[in-house]
C-alpha cells in the first residue's frame, strides 16, 4: 500500500512539481483577485514557489547546493523589498480612490 | 527507542510522510489564499502557506534558508500585509466580489501553466544526483561574504531605497514633503 510514493521526499521532481503547482496557484490568484492586497499575496505565493525549486535544485546537486541557498537568501531580500513597496503603493492608491479594489482604478479609462 | 526504517502498514518512509503532510497542508492553505472571500483569513492562510514551506525546506536540508523563511515571510512580511489590510479595507469590501469577470480564463491558465510544468519536470531528465546533500550553515556564510559579497551589498541598498521609498509613498501628502 502506498508503496509507489516510497522516496518521494528523495526525488526532485515531487519539489518541482509542487513548485509549479504553487506557482499556478499564485498566477491564478494575481490574474483573478479583485483586491490588490490579494495579488501581492499571490506575487508573494509565486516568489515562494521560486525559491523552493532553487532550493530543491541546489539540495539534489553536490556542487551548487550552498550557492542556491545564497541565492534564495538574495530572492527572499527581493521579495521583502517588492512587499515594502507594492504595499505602500496600495496605502496611497487607497488615500486617493478609497477602494482597494484594483478593477475600479479606472480614471485613465474615462 | 528508535523508529522503524519505513512506517508499519504503509511501506513509505517517515520524511516521505512528512513531506506528504507538509505539501498537502501547502497547497491547500495556498489555495485558500487566493479563494477565500474574507481577506484577513487569507493573509492568515498565507502565515500557514509560508510555515509548511519552511518545514519542506528543512527536508530538503536548507535549515538557515527555512529560518530565513520564518523570520522574514512570517515575522515581517504577514504582519506588512496584515497591517496593510488593516489600513486598507472598508467595511463593505470582504461582503462584495472576490473575483474579477476574468476569473474563469484566469482559473483555466492556471490549470493549464500547473499542468505544463509538471509535465516538463517529469519528462526531463535532470542530471542531477538522487540523493539530498545537506547544506552546510558555515559554508553558506562563507560563500554570502566570499563570492557573493557583492549582491549582498547591493540587496542591502535595495533593501534600504525600498524602506525610503515605501515611508515616502505611504507619508501623507499635506505632510511637508511635496
Amino acid at each position: 500500500m502506498l508503496s509507489a510514493l516510497d522516496g518521494m521526499a528523495q526525488s526532485l521532481d515531487a519539489y518541482l512539481v509542487l513548485a509549479g503547482i504553487l506557482f499556478a496557484i499564485g498566477s491564478f490568484g494575481f490574474l483573478a483577485r479583485r483586491n490588490a492586497i490579494s495579488m501581492l499575496m499571490s506575487i508573494e505565493l509565486m516568489l515562494n514557489a521560486v525559491n523552493l525549486s532553487i532550493i530543491a535544485f541546489g539540495a539534489f546537486s553536490t556542487s551548487l547546493v550552498v550557492e542556491a541557498s545564497v541565492i534564495a537568501l538574495i530572492v527572499m531580500a527581493a521579495a521583502a523589498a517588492e512587499a515594502t513597496v507594492g504595499l505602500a503603493i496600495v496605502i496611497a492608491i487607497y488615500r486617493n480612490r478609497k477602494t482597494p479594489l484594483v478593477d475600479e482604478y479606472d480614471a485613465m479609462r474615462q | 527507542m528508535t523508529l522503524p526504517e519505513t512506517i508499519p502498514f504503509l511501506g513509505i518512509g517517515w520524511d516521505d510522510l512528512l513531506f506528504m503532510t507538509l505539501a498537502g497542508v501547502m497547497l491547500i492553505s495556498g489555495l485558500l489564499v487566493v479563494t477565500m472571500r474574507n481577506i484577513i483569513r487569507c493573509a492568515l492562510a498565507m502565515i500557514v502557506c509560508f510555515a509548511a514551506l519552511a518545514g519542506l525546506y528543512v527536508i530538503a536540508s536548507a535549515p538557515f534558508v527555512a529560518a530565513a523563511e520564518v523570520l522574514v515571510y512570517i515575522g515581517a512580511i504577514s504582519v506588512l500585509v496584515l497591517f496593510a489590510i488593516m489600513l486598507t479595507q472598508t467595511k463593505a469590501a470582504p461582503s462584495r466580489l472576490v473575483f474579477q469577470t476574468q476569473a474563469g480564463p484566469a482559473a483555466v491558465a492556471g490549470i493549464l501553466l500547473a499542468i505544463v510544468i509538471t509535465l516538463a519536470v517529469v519528462s526531463t531528465d535532470w542530471p542531477v544526483s538522487n540523493t539530498l546533500n545537506p547544506t552546510d550553515t558555515r559554508s553558506v556564510a562563507e560563500t554570502l561574504f566570499g563570492s557573493f559579497v557583492l549582491p549582498f551589498e547591493v540587496v542591502s541598498v535595495l533593501l534600504l531605497a525600498a524602506v525610503i521609498g515605501g515611508v515616502f509613498l505611504a507619508k501623507k501628502e499635506h505632510g511637508g514633503i511635496d
